[in-house]
């Protein structure tokens, strides 16, 4: 994609969202227009800032993905795989902003006695674990389906146990470790991984990995509330 | 004009530590195993400092402008005597907010890469956005209704596991990912600002379960939605015709 068409597309994508507000304003939310004037101008530095990220995406974090999977795939020693799987995951949750406001939210619901830190750890240890599990089973041809379909019920069974605020909170932990940085690398390291494995399985094998990923944090915030009841 | 740069370090910041971890694996790898040339290195930093500049504006625009316009539409709507609106609006809301959203724009990069256009961008792009819209619509009648985040929940992921038995192990894969791209910054901030907003307006609801509640609906309704359109893939290529694919294609 070259430049102009990077910042059409982003014009594209960004505009109908502006339409329906502004139809909003005018309608029913009239906002004071100095307000509102904001808005535009953000709107304008959102296209501007989606067009920069998405051009320099693919230079950056789309290609260290590739290169990270492929070698980690070529090394061939497995302890290293799994052992760099959950570093990784639990370095990029960690730096998670998304995750940071998780973590001020369940200090609040837990009436301050899980602590942000140990939220933010068990989270991390979470997307790790999970991510390793990803590159296994890339590795050892497991079924993506089986090995969702095992965590989920594991989810369904701790939130029987858990404390009832914990529950809303568990969900909300998936979507908040998968951000804009960590999405593009996570989704190119699981290209890269399986681009190794050959082509026969290559375009089936690539996507799962973000997926997985999400139902690591889900499970340590369950785990959290069985133990914090 | 000095609002639309409030709370600019703290964006920095975040944005800075978020790239952090990735830059620090990548000069690992460079040194001990890839030791790329000097041009390709180059490259790489010139490609971050351009996303790392784009991703801090893109949040800016979003944390000063939508953010606030969330809230306010929320609470205009929930507070009016037709706030039954919150629905149909919500659903609205939802379809285009998913299309601004950095992480989707990289998944159609990615699956046009892997599947070379078997699995086109727009219906891609259109059957997630119907999937948030839904999701967003469906927040808006737990909040006027108070109805329980598990009814939909546990018979949601029961139908997806259901469907998923029945698909590509392509779109298995496809679906749950997109759970996670879809939740990013948008979604984070300007539809659960209009989530909140609109729960604080509308008495007896719980503006922080609710908000909750929206995520995991709208990590939950895309897998759902992208195993629907693998079902769609599978039954036209039983048939075997080519025909029926492109059928599809053109419909949406």
């Amino acid at each position: 994609m070259s430049v102009k068409e990077t910042v059409n597309e982003v014009v594209r994508s960004v505009l109908p969202i502006t339409a329906a507000v502004i139809l909003l304003q005018i309608t029913v939310v009239r906002q004071p227009w100095s307000e509102f004037l904001i808005f535009l101008f953000s709107v304008l530095m959102t296209m501007a800032g989606l067009t920069l990220f998405l051009i320099g995406v693919k230079e950056s974090l789309l290609a260290i993905g590739e290169l990270v999977g492929k070698s980690l795939l070529q090394s061939g020693k497995l302890w290293f795989i799994v052992a760099f799987a959950i570093a990784v995951g639990f370095a990029v949750t960690v730096a998670e902003p998304g995750v940071q406001v998780l973590a001020n939210q369940v200090d609040v619901v837990s009436g301050g006695e899980i602590s942000r830190y140990l939220l933010v750890a068990v989270v991390a240890l979470g997307v790790g674990i999970y991510l390793a599990l990803a590159m296994l089973r890339v590795i050892f041809n497991i079924s993506l389906l089986k090995l969702l379909l095992v965590g989920y019920i594991l989810v369904f069974a701790l939130a029987i146990f858990t404390a009832p605020e914990f529950l809303a909170v568990s969900f909300d932990a998936g979507g908040a470790t998968t951000g804009p940085v960590t999405v593009p690398f996570i989704l190119s390291l699981g290209v890269g991984v399986s681009a190794i494995r050959g082509s026969r399985t290559a375009s089936q094998d690539s996507f799962g990995f973000v997926g997985l990923g999400s139902v690591g944090p889900i499970l340590a915030v369950l785990l959290l509330g069985v133990i914090f009841k | 004009m000095a609002k639309l740069f409030a709370g600019f370090t703290q964006t920095i910041v975040d944005v800075t530590l978020a790239f952090l971890p990735l830059i620090v694996f990548y000069v690992f790898f460079n040194y001990f195993y890839w030791k790329l040339p000097r041009r390709q290195v180059l490259r790489f930093f010139r490609g971050i400092l351009i996303a790392f500049i784009g991703l801090t504006l893109f949040m800016q625009g979003v944390n000063v402008g939508f953010d606030k316009m969330g809230k306010a539409i929320g609470s205009a709507l929930g507070g009016a005597s037709y706030n039954w609106i919150l629905v149909p609006i919500g659903f609205v809301l939802g379809f285009v907010v998913t299309m601004a959203e950095p992480a989707i724009q990289v998944l159609n990069m990615e699956v046009e890469k892997v599947t070379g256009g078997y699995i086109h961008n727009k219906v891609m792009l259109y059957f997630l956005s119907i999937g948030v819209a839904v999701a967003v619509a469906l927040s808006m009648l737990r909040i006027l209704l108070g109805i329980s985040l598990w009814y939909f929940i546990v018979p949601g992921y029961l139908i997806i596991f259901i469907l998923a038995r029945k698909v590509k192990p392509l779109f298995v894969g496809l679906a749950f990912d997109s759970g996670g791209v879809v939740t990013g910054p948008m979604i984070a901030t300007f539809i659960l600002a209009f989530t909140v907003g609109s729960s604080e307006a509308v008495p007896g609801s719980n503006p922080l379960f609710d908000g909750f509640g929206m995520i995991a609906l709208v990590a939950m309704v895309p897998i759902l939605s992208l195993l629907i359109l693998g079902a769609l893939y599978a039954r036209s290529e039983a048939k075997g015709k080519e025909g029926e694919r492109d059928a599809v294609r053109q419909r949406a």
